[in-house]
């Protein structure tokens, strides 16, 4: 674990990344809405781009405001430092490439999100890196899989849409036993349920879109170095140990050791690639994460409410969260999740597919829509939306069936949201009983 | 760069390009359990800015080898031996902290290697509590946590990085965590030639103070800049890790005593 300052979780949420002194008593962040900064002389422009002070030239790589964010986040998981970028999807795609060149090799969980499933297994492989797949806890088939040109092990703390709970430190541990960091997605959870570093990972992911912005107002993504995980030591990396050209032969773990996976990110995929985010986009974000963890409080307790009730209803055929105490994974998520494991959940209803359909349709609070994490109560036939590019073994595998209703529990009034989903059962129980 | 020191292989930063022993050279040492990262903004521009630059790891500590040394006067008899072993005949010495020690040992052991001496965030003693020195015994890394919490001032504390997007805190809990903090710790606290060497000391002295030390106490850093006779520059705002808290502050300073005597501005 390693702390970034005194200040608790719930104050740095709020106050890590900004003094007001420095930018005239403004309380809020401000938002930093320019592409360029000026230099105060040529020296200090030469300066800036050596790299011998800190500071912003342009923001496609740096941001005042979103050099906030990323600081607040990198506190908050625990981490040496953080690069925000313009999506999730784009976090994924930049911390792949920063470790993986042509012929290289990641080993991912199958139980992942339908788009990162895609980009591992189509779009990264164009580039000449390969993905084997392997069930996430399956201590064998990972050690199996392992290979000489192995870069990275990929899983996400909750898998999505099956919730699964990927077992961070037996994971963490094979793979450092071969010199190779473990990489989590941890959307589902927000560091105010589980900071993968202190479980043994060594970079942690995030779609900032969802929990942490909250309220389903900006798109971004996150990615943490946790600053811990020896690049020379793996012998794996020349890229982070061997001169690099671009930069007067700068070899990053010499001259940045904690950071020099964040301030590679940062020198090359920043700037190569320029998936930034915007600052308008970071401050929004930032007003999220402010108040993250009374949300995520609000979420889990909503979650597991109405689960209880799911399970209590003749037209849900199964349900699904992770620590509930008939899932296998309810040990690991009552260790791992001591404050619950998130606000996603799972359900069967009556009449399959058409059941579905007619249930969803049918709702009125809850929004039918491809996006999780929202303050709002979300809906989603998975099957038929975000992993319908997936051939059916490999939904199978994912852990999806066809009658599967995915639901990303809000803060609402939970009795609301149980009228709601009253209405939509008595639809689904109408198109079961025609059938 | 490495250079082969006492036979064993050692590391020095030399701010991003090739060490060339016939310009004027700068030497920064690091404080207790760090490395030559906590002198990332201030060796570079030296180097890109008409001086060599060594920021050695002393032994056992990052990327150098060999056995922790187990006092300052040690650690200033192996700077002398790491300086010949570079080839230099005269450097600048900057101290941060427990490193302006050893520069007090390498001025008492070997004035001839010496153009100037500066130290940073520092004193003539540093005593160290003897609950941190069994924290570390025990756990570098718990040790370490305890002692940046008292080492970084407020801004860094609320998140502030003269980097963006890094938290400094976390950077030096992770290089403190694998170096041999207690060693370091013990020696710091035992040390006691300080006042004795403020008065043999002939080079210009320059000393850095932060105003809101916690771990080497402003007053005592001004009480022995008078000892010294010591040109004193305070920053104020900032903790005990100027370097990192206030790399252009004292970057700045670092460079108005050093280039006059080098005529480099």
């Amino acid at each position: 674990m390693s702390r970034s300052s005194y200040l608790k979780p719930d104050t740095v949420a709020l106050h890590t990344g900004y003094v007001p002194e420095s930018d005239h008593g403004s309380r809020a962040v401000p938002v930093y809405q320019t592409t360029s900064y000026v230099f105060e002389s040529v020296s200090e422009g030469s300066s800036l781009f050596n790299v011998e002070q800190g500071g912003h030239i342009y923001s496609r790589i740096t941001n005042p405001t979103v050099a906030v964010l990323e600081q607040r986040i990198a506190a908050l998981e625990g981490g040496s430092g953080a690069i925000c970028t313009a999506s999730g999807m784009s976090a994924l795609f930049t911390i792949f490439i920063t470790l993986c060149s042509a012929g290289d090799h990641i080993i991912s969980a199958t139980q992942i999100y339908g788009s990162t499933a895609t980009l591992l297994k189509h779009t990264i492989k164009r580039l000449g890196i390969e993905c084997s797949f392997v069930p996430v806890n399956d201590e064998q088939a990972l050690r199996d899989a392992i290979q000489d040109n192995t870069k990275l092990v990929f899983c996400e703390s909750i898998g999505n849409p099956g919730l699964e709970i990927a077992d961070i430190p037996r994971i963490g541990a094979i793979a450092h036993e071969s010199g190779i960091p473990l990489v989590v997605d941890a959307t589902f959870a927000t560091p105010c349920l589980n900071r993968p570093i202190d479980h043994g990972a060594d970079v942690v992911v995030h779609s900032v879109t969802k929990w942490m912005g909250g309220h389903g107002v900006a798109i971004g993504g996150a990615i943490v170095d946790g600053g811990r995980f020896d690049w020379e030591k793996s012998g794996r990396f020349p890229e982070l140990t061997e001169p690099y050209a671009p930069f007067h032969g700068m070899r990053f773990w010499e001259e940045f050791g904690p950071s020099a996976l964040a301030m590679k990110m940062r020198a090359e995929s920043m700037r190569d690639v320029g998936a930034s985010m915007s600052p308008h986009n970071a401050f929004l974000i930032l007003q999220g994460i402010e108040t993250l963890s009374l949300r995520m409080k609000q979420h889990v307790s909503n979650a597991k409410t109405l689960l209880e009730w799911l399970q209590q209803q003749d037209s849900v055929t199964w349900t699904n969260y992770p620590d509930m105490e008939s899932n296998p994974s309810h040990e690991l998520a009552a260790s791992l999740f001591p404050h619950g494991a998130g606000s996603m959940l799972c359900f069967g209803v009556v009449g399959g597919r058409i059941g579905g359909a007619a249930f969803m349709d049918s709702l009125e609070l809850a929004s039918n829509l491809a996006n999780v994490g929202d303050a709002r109560t979300l809906v989603l036939h998975p099957a038929s939306t975000t992993h319908s590019r997936l051939t059916e073994a490999d939904m199978r595998a994912a852990g999806i069936s066809a009658d599967m209703i995915r639901v990303s529990v809000g803060i609402e009034d939970v009795g609301d949201i149980k009228a709601d989903f009253a209405r939509g059962f008595k639809a689904a129980q109408r198109v079961a009983g025609a059938a | 760069m490495y250079i082969e020191v006492r036979g064993n292989r050692t590391y020095a930063a030399t701010g991003g390009k090739d060490f060339d022993s016939n310009l004027p050279t700068v030497m920064f040492v690091h404080g207790s359990g760090l490395d030559h990262r906590s002198w990332a903004l201030q060796t570079r521009w030296f180097a890109y800015n008409g001086y060599s630059v060594l920021a050695p790891d002393l032994p056992g500590h990052s990327l150098s080898a060999g056995d922790a040394l187990q006092s300052i006067e040690e650690m200033g008899a192996w700077l002398a031996d790491f300086i010949r072993a570079a080839g230099v005949g005269k450097v600048h010495a900057i101290g941060h902290s427990q490193g302006f020690l050893e520069v007090l040992e390498l001025a008492r052991q070997a004035p001839e290697l010496l153009k100037s001496i500066t130290g940073v965030g520092t004193a003539g003693a540093i005593p160290v509590n003897p609950a941190l020195i069994e924290a570390a015994r025990e756990s570098a890394g718990a040790a370490a946590e305890m002692l940046l919490m008292w080492g970084f001032g407020s801004d860094a504390q609320y998140g502030i990085s003269a980097v963006p997007g890094m938290q400094p805190i976390a950077i030096g809990r992770q290089i403190m965590a694998r170096n041999p903090l207690h060693a370091d710790l013990v020696a710091c606290s035992e040390y006691r030639n300080g006042s004795e060497v403020a008065k043999t000391i002939e080079v210009p002295s320059q000393l850095i103070l932060a105003r809101k030390d916690r771990l080497t106490p402003f007053k005592a850093g001004m009480a022995f800049a008078t000892e010294l006779g010591a040109n004193v520059t305070v920053i104020e705002r900032y903790g005990h890790m100027l370097p990192i808290e206030a790399p252009r502050q004292t970057l700045q300073k670092l460079r108005e005593l050093i280039g006059p005597l080098e005529n480099v501005k």
